[in-house]
């Protein structure tokens, strides 16, 4: 049932003089004075003694993770893409510290949540440890570490670009504080001391070095939203091949061009692919290049084949064809003896003059240019070889988005000197 | 008889499986890049309804589990360093019974291994990813068309069962272009998501016969919904020691056990009167069926499984290997990973198996080995 009543009944499971409770009921007070439901209050909380207010919130609720909990929220947030609804992400000092990334995220995106920390410096579940927002005085009274400022997670976030980042250090004003921060269209964080009775009690002024003077910080920013929009079948963008010219590929031929990146090779490879599929025939493409893509050998495997590519691989290619550096230093290890060797010009040397195969230079650079040398190569393969059309070649080249110099290239193959 | 209605294009099953996700109903890719992974961060863009670039793998996992938690079916796709930083949120995810997809392109490790370089390396981690040793379902695919049905199960499986589900690829599986006929591919209507029967008093991990709790979103105005990572009770709220909570906890591993017989999927090509059987999944099954009609040819009597409901491992899958006198595994890593999974470090002497890590299984590689 909807109703404007956010605190449950559940007793507070805090130990006694523990702030927690107080932020809670801050919390919930807020939210019933600016009027939003229990149904439209989702609570997610983080993990450690912060992460025991589920039961709290009369309210939606989700309970994550140690640190991701703001990271939770901007999914609900976003999933719900829903301004009538309030995201409220509780974590303590420990979850920030660990999920730091998560809250600048958070601001850098300004997404519609409100994150309440509640720090009480330390790790209260596991022995009172240190997180990174416990402050020095802290520390150095438990001979912790010194000399190692906490982190200031009010201004971090505003740097970040929280739409509102505070801190609260009087309890009198924690609801309104809290007001401020959710009415914000945005991301908004709000700080709170929360004294560990168990761990930590000894004297205020341990906070104190945080928690001096309560501070506001506004970024003036529209809240990033999910982003919506209508799409189409990528299928339908795919051009429907149909056979058009024979071929006299018997059962299968694989071919393995090489050259530089950069030089047209992928791009010839998917060509020579289309090629046999208006020839009628079925084929199968891979290429493999370095991580970094702009640089180095670039090789590309084609298996045109009369019936349906099952495995990919290739094992001993009929036709292998280079036309740079790059390719034949990449290749030259693996050259199987019943490979036929296109070369380009620029490729001729001892080692390659010395090959046992059957080898053909032709001056695929000089007339193409580096980066139609891959295609005007293969054009001379087709062409010479038979096996394809290559009135078929050119209608593969035709709707592609450079065609004319694609189409130059293979022009091209005819006034190489082989 | 090839039919006169082709629609022959050439492309990839990346494409077809981030066009299946959407055909099914997904509605948001979150996505950080990583090789070989590439083309679905790609595809993803040009095609998901909406598309975040998150930071890192540990806040992805989180906002598809926002997300979700909001009724809004999230995919992802990684390779195992990524998926290595989602492990935490993937449990968080599955305990929270949220239903997403992950897709995972298997490349060569450890570590960082070989950005471009296949691999069937992660199905042990997959396996063992839920502490407690929960299932995760994960299934796999090989030919195109099988990259669409499979995303389809995903996701159908996905909501059905309130879970995340892996679907297990690799490299040369999804980069590699092909000719392909789309006039082969089956509709795909999107899937209903949310619950339409809730039994009242409504309570957020209530379950009936079906084992799985009702999909309603968080924040919607009629039913106050509690999601939960930690052991829970119906209410979805922190209960340990319980025995409501403790009948959920096992409830996670018991669903799958029972309803399994909805997620069983497998090729099975028997031959009569054969007693092997080659046991393969994934880009090893292509080479597979290679070598089956090579050594059908030679007059080798020999049936093959490829399996693609890998987690949980299906009786029937079990009982296929089970007929045969010779079982051999082909997979693309060291020793044969889902050959353990199945019959653990100490296997029968009628197991053997085909293993090669850096490149593909080649079909005369599991003839050789079979004859």
């Amino acid at each position: 049932m909807t109703k404007n009543k956010i605190l449950s009944k559940v007793k507070m499971p805090f130990c006694q003089g523990c702030g927690h409770g107080i932020i809670v009921r801050s919390i919930a007070k807020a939210m019933e004075q600016l009027g939003y439901s229990n149904h439209d209050t989702i609570i997610v909380s983080d993990i450690g003694c912060s992460g025991l207010v589920d039961p709290l919130f009369d309210t939606h609720s989700i309970h994550g993770l140690h640190g991701r909990a703001p990271a939770l929220g901007v999914g609900v947030s976003l999933g719900l893409d829903n301004p009538n609804k309030k995201v409220i992400v509780i974590q303590g000092d420990g979850g920030v510290t660990i999920g730091l990334q998560h809250v600048l995220e958070a601001a850098r995106r300004n997404i519609d949540i409100t994150l309440v920390v509640m720090n009480n410096l330390l790790y209260g579940m596991t022995g009172g440890q240190i997180s990174g927002l416990s402050t020095q005085k802290f520390k150095e009274q438990r001979h912790f570490e010194v000399d190692v400022p906490p982190f200031d997670i009010v201004k971090l976030a505003h740097a970040s670009g929280a739409a509102f980042s505070a801190r609260a250090t009087s309890i009198k004003t924690y609801t309104d504080i809290l007001k401020d921060a959710i009415e914000v269209n945005g991301f908004s964080i709000v700080e709170f001391s929360s004294l560990c009775t168990s761990y930590a009690f000894k004297k205020l002024d341990e906070l104190q070095e945080v928690f001096e003077e309560a501070e506001v910080y506004r970024n003036e920013r529209i809240p990033v939203r999910a982003h919506h929009k209508k799409t189409k079948s990528l299928l339908n963008n795919l051009k429907i091949i149909e056979k058009e010219f024979d071929s006299k590929i018997e059962k299968r031929a694989g071919i393995v061009l090489a050259g530089s990146a950069g030089g047209g090779v992928q791009s010839a490879a998917k060509l020579l692919a289309t090629t046999g599929m208006f020839s009628g025939l079925h084929s199968t493409m891979k290429g493999e290049y370095p991580v970094t893509v702009g640089t180095g050998f670039s090789i590309a495997e084609v298996i045109l084949s009369t019936t349906p590519v099952k495995y990919t691989g290739l094992e001993t290619p009929d036709v292998v064809i280079i036309v740079s550096d790059d390719g034949w230093n990449k290749i030259k290890g693996n050259i199987k003896e019943n490979s036929t060797i296109i070369l380009d010009n620029s490729l001729k040397n001892e080692e390659t003059e010395s090959l046992k195969n059957k080898v053909v230079f032709g001056d695929f650079n000089r007339a193409a240019g580096k980066r139609g040398a891959a295609l005007a190569a293969l054009a001379y393969w087709i062409n010479d070889s038979g096996m394809m059309d290559i009135e078929a070649l050119k209608k593969s080249v035709s709707s592609h988005k450079y065609s004319k110099v694609l189409l130059e290239a293979i022009e091209a193959r005819l006034t190489v000197f082989i | 008889m090839e039919k006169n209605n082709k629609q022959m294009v050439f492309t990839d099953a990346s494409m077809l499986i981030t066009e299946a996700c959407v055909k099914a109903g997904a509605d948001v890719f979150i996505g950080y890049p990583i090789t070989p992974s590439n083309r679905f961060y790609q595809y993803g863009t040009q095609r998901f309804p909406s598309f975040l670039a998150g930071p890192d793998e540990i806040t992805v996992m989180q906002w598809m589990a926002g997300y979700s938690a909001a009724g809004k079916f999230p995919v992802s796709a990684t390779a195992f360093p990524g998926l290595a930083l989602m492990t935490e949120g993937l449990n968080m995810a599955y305990a929270m019974e949220l239903p997403m997809l992950l897709i995972l392109t298997q490349r060569l490790g450890p570590s960082t291994g070989s950005a471009t370089t296949g691999a069937q390396g992660d199905l042990m981690f997959a396996n063992g990813a839920i502490s407690g040793h929960y299932p995760i379902p994960v299934f796999s695919h090989s030919e195109f068309e099988d990259s669409w049905d499979m995303t389809y199960e995903a996701i159908k499986t996905a909501i059905k069962f309130r879970t995340p589900v892996i679907l297990l690829t690799s490299k040369e599986l999804v980069m590699t272009n092909k000719s392909f006929d789309l006039s082969q591919l089956k509709e795909i209507k999107p899937v209903e998501k949310f619950s339409t029967k809730v039994e009242e008093p409504y309570k957020p991990y209530k379950t009936g016969k079906e084992m799985v709790p009702p999909y309603i979103p968080l924040g919607n105005d009629k039913y106050q919904v509690r999601v939960n990572a930690s052991t829970h009770n119906d209410a979805g709220l922190i209960k340990k020691n319980d025995p409501e909570s403790m009948a959920n906890t096992r409830r996670l591993k018991e669903k799958f056990e029972k309803r399994i017989d909805e997620i069983t999927f497998y090729d099975f090509d028997d031959q009569e009167g054969a007693d092997k059987l080659i046991v393969t999944y994934g880009i090893s099954a292509d080479a597979a069926r290679d070598a089956i009609t090579e050594l059908r040819d030679s007059g080798e009597k020999i049936a093959l499984l490829i399996v693609k409901t890998m987690i949980p491992i299906p009786p029937k899958v079990m009982e296929i290997m089970d007929r045969f006198d010779s079982v051999i595994f082909v997979e693309e890593n060291i020793g044969g990973i889902y050959k353990e999974i199945i019959y653990g470090k100490n296997a029968p002497i009628k197991v053997s198996t085909v293993n090669k890590i850096g490149s593909l299984i080649s079909p005369s590689e599991i003839v050789k080995a079979v004859k």
